[in-house]
């Protein structure tokens, strides 16, 4: 057996290594300082991109166009979920629909989002919400297919009317999946965003930032965004989380 | 849920035949639309264009041997970077599965590189291999390892301890545990993470060369938009739509022919 090793200090290792090797290369030569920054000057880029409000305002214009998206094409992808779950010609006529569309990878609409609709905030938001959409339909759906009989025949017992056993009866079994679909297009609508402001430079955004510190060659700023990025998805997806546990108290833990 | 709902086991050749006429209605009539809004002339001919000539450009791109050029231009960086990437992956995550040590060691620097979306490396990965075929053969390693990875080990973990110990008991070598073992017990897990990892690998490529690129799909898509030429972008569009649902098929098929065993 080799000797029990402190898990902390070899968690740190790795990084230390890659940190360690990072600062040897751009000491190397002015050539290797261009792509590689010294550890230094992106811990500098960081205070000076926090004081000066530039990483607050680019985050804050990237995470509103995320969860304006998120509202838009969540509520859009719930509503046609639920109109496909209640409706058998609906779910056979938009499925496929939806099926077919959803095999082109989103961002390869740009181009001809960009031709119909410039390259604005609009058109953005229109992709994202795109991202946002197909998850929570294709989970909404899902989510309605998977009412337990012996729910549905209480509420045919007791005579419900179609408003009825849809908000008491599928609805409520329905919303684990609900949420689930809203936590991955949080997710994708984060990956979208960062995505189209990466290709429609126009207006602020951490994506337009990071391309902008690329063209300007600037390692540091542009890793600066990267971990910011990093950061912000992983806060989003733990408060979503937390929020998640908080509304479904009332339901037994989910699977996995 | 209403009472009256049909069987849904009966299916007559009619019915299946109406069911298929369902399915393909909403194309077919967004498609008419389409074609009737393009001839109405109310929007110029190059923003709304016809269907015939979006088919006829298709032919042209195919036959001038343009469209041969960009397929295989994104294919072979999508091969050379699934490999890689998803090579990597699986050995990444037997190894942080098998060991203790090696799974203290990469465990959370991986948790955390993980949390940063692939399309965000671009810049920094511009700035580093250039604009070349490189940088989009790396986007789509990183793209593919991550999925292929975190499977991997997933179905390592899961295997059941007893297994592990009879492995022990006869005194397997390593490689042959790696492959009477390991592979039968995880192989649909894993290649769940491989198909999520294309999937990945193929998205991060079209924006990759969107971005930067002198040849595959995602360059002839942003020609076609510097140019204005909507019907090459909408080629673009339904042919990297047509390759993502070949591949994603593909592995599924893949996944059942390997995995058949269990269910029998």
């Amino acid at each position: 057996m080799t000797p029990r090793l402190k898990p902390a200090a070899l968690a740190l290792l790795f990084p230390a290594l890659v940190l360690g090797w990072w600062e040897w290369e751009s000491r190397q030569s002015a050539g290797h300082a261009y792509a590689f920054a010294p550890l230094e000057q992106i811990g500098r880029s960081f205070v000076d991109m926090l004081s000066d409000g530039t990483l607050l305002f680019q985050a804050g214009a990237s995470l509103q166009r995320a969860l304006t998206a998120l509202l838009i094409g969540g509520s859009i992808g719930i509503a046609i979920g639920v109109a496909t779950g209640l409706s058998r010609l609906l779910d056979r006529t938009a499925t496929p629909l939806i099926t077919t569309l959803r095999q082109v990878p989103i961002l390869g609409w740009l181009p001809l989002v960009a031709l119909w609709f410039g390259n604005g905030d609009g058109a953005k938001l229109l992709l994202v919400s795109l991202s946002a959409f197909y998850p929570t339909v294709l989970n909404t759906q899902k989510g309605m297919q998977a009412i337990e009989t012996r729910y549905a025949e209480v509420g045919r017992l007791y005579g419900f009317t179609r408003w009825q056993a849809l908000r008491l009866i599928a609805w409520p079994s329905a919303l684990p999946l609900i949420f689930t679909g809203i936590s991955q297009a949080l997710a994708f609508s984060w990956i979208a965003t960062i995505g189209v402001e990466l290709l429609f430079s126009a207006t602020a955004g951490l994506g337009t930032e990071m391309m902008a510190a690329q063209v300007a060659a600037r390692t540091d700023v542009v890793l600066v965004c990267v971990a910011c990025v990093g950061v912000m998805g992983f806060a989003l997806n733990q408060l979503f989380g937390l929020l998640r546990a908080r509304l479904l108290r009332w339901q037994p833990p989910i699977r996995n | 849920m209403p009472a009256d709902n049909p069987g849904r086991s009966r299916s007559s050749p009619l019915s299946a035949y109406r069911t298929t006429l369902l399915r393909i209605a909403p194309i077919v009539t967004i498609l008419i639309a389409w074609e009737l809004a393009a001839l109405s002339g109310l929007w110029p001919r190059q923003v709304l264009v016809p269907l015939e000539q979006v088919g006829a450009t298709l032919l042209a791109l195919a036959s001038s041997g343009e469209l041969e050029r960009h397929v295989s231009a994104s294919l072979y960086r999508l091969t050379c970077g699934f490999l890689t990437g998803s090579t990597i992956g699986v050995a990444t995550g037997v190894a942080m599965a098998l060991s203790r040590n090696v799974h203290r060691l990469l465990w959370p620097s991986f948790t955390c590189v993980r949390q940063v979306p692939v399309i965000a490396f671009i810049p920094l990965l511009i700035l580093f291999f250039d604009v070349e075929d490189s940088f989009k053969i790396v986007i789509v390693a990183i793209a593919s390892f991550f999925p292929s990875a975190l499977a991997t080990h997933d179905a390592v973990r899961d295997i059941p301890a007893s297994h592990r110990e009879v492995a022990r008991l006869y005194r397997l070598p390593l490689a042959s545990f790696l492959r009477r073992v390991i592979l039968p017990a995880t192989v649909p897990q894993v290649l769940t993470g491989l198909r999520l990892g294309l999937t990945r690998g193929w998205l991060s490529l079209v924006a990759a060369e969107l971005l930067a690129a002198d040849s595959g799909l995602g360059q002839m898509m942003e020609m076609g938009r510097q140019l204005f030429q909507i019907d090459v972008v909408l080629c673009g569009v339904i042919v990297t739509g047509l390759i993502g649902f070949l591949l994603d098929g593909s592995v599924v098929r893949l996944e059942r022919r390997l995995s058949r065993w269990r269910t029998a």
